[in-house]
């Protein structure tokens, strides 16, 4: 298990207003259409953080992306 | 629960998959926050067609303690059985054994009466893995009668296989609880909302069936002018569909109510003073009640509405709100929450909104100061949660105060002390009116710490503290400090009990339970109460044994029965009931100390349960199995650092049943390592007598016993006298001198009659000096045939307890008559040893037949051993 920071992309169905941000203060908002996409350096810990988040505030999750290639032989159980 | 408020429609397909699941033993419903799940259950619950009572935990925010959670439920649960009210409210206590306390929520499930629906919601919010595995065990041994329903926001790591493969799981999730079309539609009629089928479907579409956002809507709809453009605007609108139509909804609030619901939204539970703090203006409870009654995701927590909390959902969106509007002031609201709850004696939320509020010493300070009495409330795991959210860098040194008692609660004994020895750096440059606190703190906390490690000197050195009296201080430092001077009045008391210091030991353990009534401290006054018993031991053992049985009457009271704390009084009685021969009774005694000491409560206990064991071996003539346990007693002492009372019992008894079962060479050489204080005892004399008879030499075994009949060598008590003079009497045999054997073996009679000891005896394996005795010329017939029917095999019946107050009193003349009943001396024999007239001893009789109410010598000899009177302890 990789304990380093990675770039992730998180999208969300919906354009988040500026509270609901407030809650991702380690994420950039852009929007894509109709949804919102969070980027940011986390780790795992945070990550989970975020997710747990979107849990809370009834956010409706569609993807999430890796977004720095790691390493040339991937790990299992690692890729999200 | 309250019952769901009005506007909620009736969801008759889901209420009947939850009365079609019910017939099961476990539902999940596992949905995303804003399902729906909550209403559904209530609505369930209230229908007015259900049969079924309903135990409701809605499990607390972030809930990492495992044994809150546990308490909560067992709450919950009698209240629903209606045994609330029967004996005392279950209570958290220091040492928390979760397995029994689960044991104890289902021995209350299968006493309910009828069918029992469990209800734990938000169970996502347990946070404790050990809670959520003993939860899986309640679950696979539920009771038939009982049917458990749990919600959660995701799914849990709950290894339910088992009912899932028998049937027995029943679940309910997202897609299922989502609103159709046609509920969609239902809901708006049932709001008296008037929208167009395409507005309905284009709602219904927008919010894809999501409870809470068709609430929302629902709430902005209900006397909107134009609900066609409402509906048309929010499908419109790219924002999420929960902050839009928060936004709608507050918009359309009262400016008192929007003010009223960002600043509680910062709070856990909210009432109409703390609201009225936090806006600054009164009136905040009839705006909560009136927000109810509307549904707008206000929900009271008591049947007299006083306490509110906010659906988690929109308190959290409201939070974010805050924050954006009015950021400045965000730690200002926190503060005066915190002010609120301290002054309300709840500290865990003032800790937690100090800290929200960044004032990161003053929470130091205030978890500091709490901390001890925290962990005696039994929340040491969520003291540990709040150490948890300081910042690495804000490490304010007095919170190694606070690590010290957590360590201290949790057994890591290295690591308390290391914490204490920085506390205690820190209290001297301490500002002056923290340096008292810190000071009353430590000095506690060291004692303690002495205690459990067995530093004797230590915890008398620290002991000075308690000298300085406590008044002339605040209120608060009097209730902070009483909980620190029960505790430490207890530790004291217990080593002053171990080092034979006995005076004071009793003295001081009944102070503390004084003080820990009054305080309202029922563990500690258990605590004392059963370490006074022990303490007691060398007391007239019908005192002894009357503490140790009003310990364990408290701790029972309290469902503190198995609990370590009252392992003192428990082996206490078992040793009592040993020494007096009732070794059937002794040995459940010691049944039920080893089922409370299930966790390592330190050498000290363990020591004590393995001399009673060794007792109880020795008592029934199984030498080797005694060896075995006083050599584990002998081992744990050498742990102990610091020499206690039952030191030189322990191993006088190891040595003499060495010889005994064949082994004096080694019995000799331990004996000769000893250093001369403890060679010199009268404890070491018997077990030297006791190898010197062994080995053939009853001239050396008198020599050794010489001291003690002197009163020359120190004994722990008359108990080893007893032993001394049976060991004179067998050397006497053995040297062919009948008479002083007879004197000697009547000698430790008499010194064992006022408590009717038997066990020296039957240790002591004088059977045939006994018999050798003359039954007539024995004041002490009834002691000796019980003896005799104890060494003979036969168990003395466990005593009926018939209470005294039944009979009426025996004077003390009638008692000493009494003793001379069991013996076949005729009255004027009697007469004749006790130094009266035949009439006296006549009248004395006649009184005791009446108040024995016997009609003969024998029923009344029978009578008097029911009733113990045969041993009443000292002649006044």
């Amino acid at each position: 298990m990789d304990p380093a920071p990675v770039r992730y992309a998180i999208r969300i169905h919906g354009h988040l207003g500026a509270a609901v941000l407030s809650a991702f203060p380690a994420l950039v908002a852009q929007h894509l259409g109709a949804d919102t996409v969070l980027t940011g350096l986390l780790d795992r810990s945070a990550l989970f953080g975020v997710l747990a988040e979107v849990d809370a505030l009834g956010l409706e999750l569609l993807e999430i992306s890796q977004l720095t290639p790691q390493r040339r032989s991937p790990k299992s159980g690692d890729s999200c | 629960m309250a019952p769901a408020a009005p506007h909620l429609i009736d969801r008759g397909d889901l209420l009947a998959a939850l009365d079609r699941a019910a017939a099961r033993k476990v539902t999940i419903i596992s949905a995303p926050a804003g399902s729906g799940k909550t209403s559904l259950l209530r609505a369930w619950a209230y229908r007015s067609d259900q049969p079924h009572r309903f135990a409701v935990l809605q499990v607390q925010r972030d809930q990492r303690d495992a044994q809150q959670f546990w308490l909560a439920l067992l709450t919950a649960v009698r209240h629903a059985s209606g045994t609330a009210s029967r004996g005392e409210a279950p209570a958290a206590t220091p040492d928390f054994h979760e397995r029994a306390m689960v044991d104890r929520v289902l021995s209350e499930l299968a006493g309910h009466r009828g069918r029992l629906i469990l209800v734990i919601d938000d169970l996502h919010e347990l946070t404790s893995p050990e809670a959520l595995a003993q939860l899986t065990r309640l679950l696979t041994n539920l009771p038939g009668n009982v049917h458990a329903v749990l919600t959660t926001r995701r799914d849990l790591p709950l290894r339910l296989h088992q009912l899932r493969l028998a049937g027995e799981l029943a679940e309910i999730r997202a897609a299922d609880l989502r609103f159709t079309e046609r509920e969609t539609r239902e809901l708006l009629d049932a709001s008296g909302i008037a929208l167009s089928e395409a507005g309905a479907t284009r709602l219904h579409q927008r919010t894809e069936g999501w409870a809470a956002g068709l609430r929302l809507a629902v709430i902005s709809l209900a006397g909107h002018p134009d609900p066609e453009r409402f509906v048309a605007e929010f499908s419109g609108s790219d924002r999420t569909v929960a902050e839009y139509l928060i936004a709608e909804m507050l918009d359309r609030q009262p400016d008192e109510v929007q003010q009223l619901l960002l600043r509680t939204s910062l709070l856990d539970r909210v009432n109409g003073e703390l609201a009225d703090l936090l806006t600054g203006r009164p009136g905040s409870e009839g705006i909560l009640l009136e927000l109810e009654d509307a549904n707008a995701f206000v929900i009271s927590l008591d049947p007299e509405r006083t306490w509110f909390r906010y659906h988690h959902l929109f308190a959290d969106l409201l939070r974010l709100e805050l924050r954006r509007v009015l950021p400045e002031e965000v730690p200002v609201l926190h503060q005066r929450a915190a002010g609120w709850f301290i002054e309300h004696g709840q500290i865990v939320d003032a800790v937690r909104h100090t800290q929200a509020a960044g004032d990161w010493p003053g929470a130091a300070r205030l978890l500091a100061d709490h901390s001890f009495s925290l962990t005696l409330d039994g929340q040491t795991q969520t003291i540990q949660a709040l150490l948890q959210a300081f910042p690495p860098g804000a490490g304010h040194p007095e919170l190694a105060l606070v690590h010290a008692t957590v360590d201290l609660a949790q057994g890591r004994l290295g690591e308390a002390a290391a914490h204490l020895a920085v506390a205690e750096t820190y209290t001297e440059t301490a500002p002056p009116d923290r340096q008292r606190r810190l000071h009353v703190a430590v000095a506690s906390l060291k004692l303690s710490l002495a205690r459990r490690r067995g530093h004797f000197a230590g915890v008398l050195e620290q002991a000075k503290f308690l000298a300085s009296p406590v008044s002339g201080q605040s209120d608060e430092d009097i209730a902070l400090s009483s909980d620190l001077r029960v505790m430490a009045l207890m530790n004291l008391g217990i080593v002053e009990a171990w080092s034979l210091g006995l005076p004071q030991a009793e003295r001081h353990l009944r102070e503390g339970a004084v003080l820990a009534r009054r305080i309202g401290r029922p563990y500690l006054e258990v605590a004392c109460l059963a370490q006074l018993g022990f303490a007691s031991k060398i007391r007239p053992f019908a005192i002894t044994r009357r503490r140790c049985q009003e310990a364990i009457a408290l701790a029972d009271r309290y469902g503190w029965g198995a609990e370590p704390i009252v392992a003192p009084a428990l082996v206490t009685l078992a040793a009592n009931s040993v020494w007096t021969g009732e070794f059937d009774e002794g040995e459940r005694w010691l049944q039920r100390t080893e089922r409370a000491l299930q966790t390592d409560t330190g050498p000290g206990i363990r020591l004590l349960v393995h001399v009673a064991s060794g007792m109880l071996q020795a008592g029934r003539g199984r030498r080797h199995e005694a060896l075995e346990e006083f050599t584990a007693a002998e081992h744990l002492q050498s742990q102990l650092q610091g020499s206690h009372a039952l030191a030189n019992q322990v191993t006088g008894w190891l040595l003499a049943t060495q010889a005994r079962v064949g082994l004096p060479g080694e019995a000799r050489a331990s004996l000769a390592a000893l250093d001369d204080e403890r060679a010199g005892s009268g404890e070491m004399g018997n077990a030297r007598a006791v190898i010197c008879l062994a080995e053939g030499n009853p001239a050396a075994a008198l020599v050794a016993v010489q001291d003690a009949l002197d009163g020359t060598a120190p004994v722990i008590g008359y108990v080893t006298l007893v032993e001394t003079h049976l060991l004179a009497g067998l050397a006497h045999r053995d040297l062919g001198d009948q008479r002083a054997a007879n004197q000697a073996a009547e000698h430790a009679l008499g010194l064992a009659e006022p408590d009717r000891l038997v066990l020296p005896f039957v240790m002591t394996g004088v059977e045939n000096l006994l018999e050798a005795l003359p039954r007539h010329a024995t004041a002490h017939a009834a002691l000796l045939t019980d003896i005799l029917d104890v060494v003979h095999g036969l168990s003395l019946a466990a005593k009926v307890q018939s209470s005294l107050a039944q009979t009426e009193e025996l004077s003390p003349s009638e008692l000493r008559v009494l003793r001379y009943l069991p013996t076949n001396l005729s009255r004027p024999e009697i007469a004749n040893e006790l130094s009266v007239s035949v009439n006296t001893v006549n009248t004395h009789v006649r009184n005791i037949y009446a108040k024995l109410q016997a009609r003969d010598r024998f029923s009344a000899v029978r009578r008097a051993r029911e009733l113990r009177l045969l041993s009443a302890g000292p002649m006044r």
